[in-house]
């Protein structure tokens, strides 16, 4: 009989024995339905949060309660990949845009313009010479004409013809992804689950291709990498955070309950990572994937952290005024 | 409550903190909420920066409603009823999509309202609150025990199900002369299996084998990714064979080929028993869809 029908065996007798018949390893008496939550939304005590596990796992009436309960949580929307999120709405216009930059980096500050490589003796025009164009000179068509001989006058015409096509095309270019950028932010302004940085992201990158690169780099979610890169978290959507564990490029959601806006983190090592926000918040992982809230006395917007390991850390505030603490948020010292 | 008083300066600055003055909510009735939080943590009196800190750590607005609203103040039912009641309704739904939780949301509505009265005063059922979950979680939470316990006050009215062992083994002895010793070794062995898993890995079995949950349900409440519960709901399911197989070996003294017939015994019919119709209260999802997210290596 092979392993997997071992397996499905175990499966029949799971589904036939997991009630009641685990012996309860643990007596105790039920928690209430705010230990329930406040253990749901992990703002337990790590102590507490365990016993709460030990407890569900062994009473059916109160696993039979959480399955209940699970099904009341409303599910967050689920969070898609910063290029899932970005290349669907702007494939179009970023492919125009990718081209215009290309075009526009060769010809206008260039002195010369190679038109095509097919030319029997490749011939330079000036790209800057002024004339009339041709009515119906395309770059396409341009591309394609030199394989016909022709003489160096109606090429510098053609030359400065396609310059001056492309220049247009471009300007036309820029013009429809402004005006698409503008259509774009004013779409997005009304869901809150956009996040500014996408949208100055998509701002730069209309507005300057040249500067697409750059944008696109700035506009990615702040990375709070532990030390060798061993593992990554991102702040996302301002009050959710990604985990990439092991070096590897997945993103999957961490679970952190912040009603507030988290603004910065530090990771000194693989699993623990310190975030602060706003209006006093100070979260803390030691798993890498479940954040607790740490206690913290003040209702300062806190702006950044340091933090050498799961209980020690230094947070600043946006005043300036800092706090350190050494036993994970049990106490703070002021200005340290 | 607490027999100790909380610091007026602390509590005036909390009370500044929650917007306790947008329900126009005076000062005393919140003191008292938040002794009554510091009561339910503290047996003793607390050293007053950890009474500090358990106090600026709850979820003072919420608080504040909550008191508003056990003290029948206007302004604060009309905010609960716009921002919290279509949750608690949705909730209500969730659990039971046929409709039934709505009457258990209706009152629970009225107990909140304070429908009951103890002597003379209303009671409110926000009194239990106490701040150190949002109210929004709260609500669910309450709503949910409160569902559990009506299915399985019900229980007790209906005709008890067969014992399970006996059940496992009914359709299995007239094939096999060894049948019901063997299910009764495989149900031993399981369960023994079981206990010696962490309480993370038994609290994930029962959500997926006795409650039905899915993956993304599991991995909700574990704060897991759906890929992990999958493989670590695998990585038990496979300890436990081993464990089973060991014991049969090891303890049972039983040569391969009874091994064999061990395992063959529970896969044949084991009847219609269903552990969540036992318990009820959850919603089972057709074979279908569990089909379509079995965790890695699950049989179909």
């Amino acid at each position: 009989m092979p392993e997997r029908d071992h397996d499905r065996s175990v499966e029949h007798v799971l589904r036939h024995v997991l009630p009641g018949d685990v012996p309860a390893q643990q007596q105790s008496t039920c928690p209430d339905a705010e230990t329930i939550a406040a253990w749901h939304e992990g703002t337990l005590r790590a102590e507490d949060a365990a016993a709460m596990e030990r407890h569900v796992a062994d009473c059916p009436r109160c696993r039979t309660l959480m399955a209940a309960f699970i099904q009341t949580t409303p599910v967050a929307p689920a969070l898609e990949s910063f290029w899932r999120r970005w290349h669907l709405g702007w494939a179009v216009p970023l492919a125009t845009a990718a081209t215009a930059a290309a075009l526009w980096i060769a010809p206008p500050n260039t002195p010369q313009l190679q038109l095509s490589s097919r030319a029997a003796s490749p011939v330079s025009v000036d790209a800057t010479a002024p004339a009339t164009p041709p009515p119906a000179l395309s770059p396409a068509t341009a591309a394609a004409e030199p394989s016909a001989p022709t003489s160096a006058e109606s090429l510098q015409a053609s030359g400065a013809a396609v310059t001056s096509q492309l220049r247009k095309s471009l300007s036309e270019n820029e013009s429809n992804l402004a005006r698409l950028a503008d259509e774009r932010a004013a779409a997005d302004a009304a869901p809150s689950t956009r996040i500014e940085a996408d949208k100055r992201e998509r701002a730069t990158i209309t507005a300057a291709p040249r500067a697409f690169a750059a944008a696109r780099e700035a506009a990615a979610p702040a990375e709070i990498v532990a030390p060798g890169g061993v593992a990554r978290w991102r702040i996302v959507s301002g009050q959710q955070i990604e985990w990439s564990p092991a070096a590897r490029n997945e993103w999957g959601p961490a679970t952190i309950e912040a009603p507030d806006v988290l603004t910065a983190g530090a990771a000194p090592s693989a699993t623990v990572c310190w975030i602060v926000g706003r209006r006093g918040a100070v979260y803390v992982t030691t798993d890498g994937m479940r954040f607790m809230r740490v206690p913290f006395p003040e209702m300062s917007d806190l702006v950044a952290v340091t933090a050498t390991d799961e209980r020690t850390a230094t947070v600043s505030g946006d005043d300036g005024r800092s706090w350190s603490t050494t036993d994970q948020g049990r106490t703070w010292s002021a200005g340290q | 409550m607490a027999s100790w008083r909380i610091p007026d300066a602390l509590v005036a600055r909390l009370y500044e903190t929650a917007r306790a003055d947008r329900w126009a909510l005076p000062v005393a009735p919140f003191a008292a909420a938040l002794e009554r939080s510091a009561g339910n943590t503290f047996a003793a009196e607390p050293d007053p920066r950890a009474l500090e800190r358990h106090l600026t750590s709850l979820h003072l607005e919420d608080l504040a409603l909550a008191c508003a609203c056990a003290a029948g103040h206007e302004s604060a039912w009309e905010h609960f009823v716009r921002e919290h009641r279509p949750l608690l309704y949705k909730a209500a739904a969730a659990i039971d999509p046929t409709g039934g939780s709505r009457e258990l949301a209706d009152s629970l509505y009225g107990e909140l309202f304070g429908l009951a009265e103890r002597d003379g005063a209303r009671r409110s059922l926000f009194e239990y609150f106490h701040g150190r979950s949002t109210l929004s979680t709260w609500l669910r939470a309450v709503l949910a025990q409160r569902h559990v316990d009506r299915v399985r006050s019900a229980r007790r009215f209906e005709e008890l199900p067969a014992e399970e062992a006996p059940d496992l083994a009914r359709a299995s002895v007239a094939h096999q002369p060894h049948a019901a010793r063997y299910v009764e070794l495989m149900r031993r062995a399981v369960v023994a299996a079981v206990a010696r898993l962490t309480p993370k890995d038994r609290l994930r079995l029962g959500y997926y084998y006795a409650h039905d949950l899915t993956l993304a349900q599991i991995g909700r409440a574990l704060k897991e990714h759906e890929a992990t519960v999958s493989r670590n709901l695998a990585r038990a399911r496979r300890d436990i064979r081993r464990d089973v197989e060991r014991q049969l070996r090891d303890r049972e003294r039983m040569s391969p080929s009874e091994i064999e017939e061990c395992f063959a015994a529970v896969v044949e019919d084991v009847g219609s028993l269903d552990v969540a119709d036992l318990l009820g209260g959850v919603r089972k999802k057709s074979q279908e869809d569990r089909s379509k997210e079995r965790p890695e290596g699950a049989s179909a």
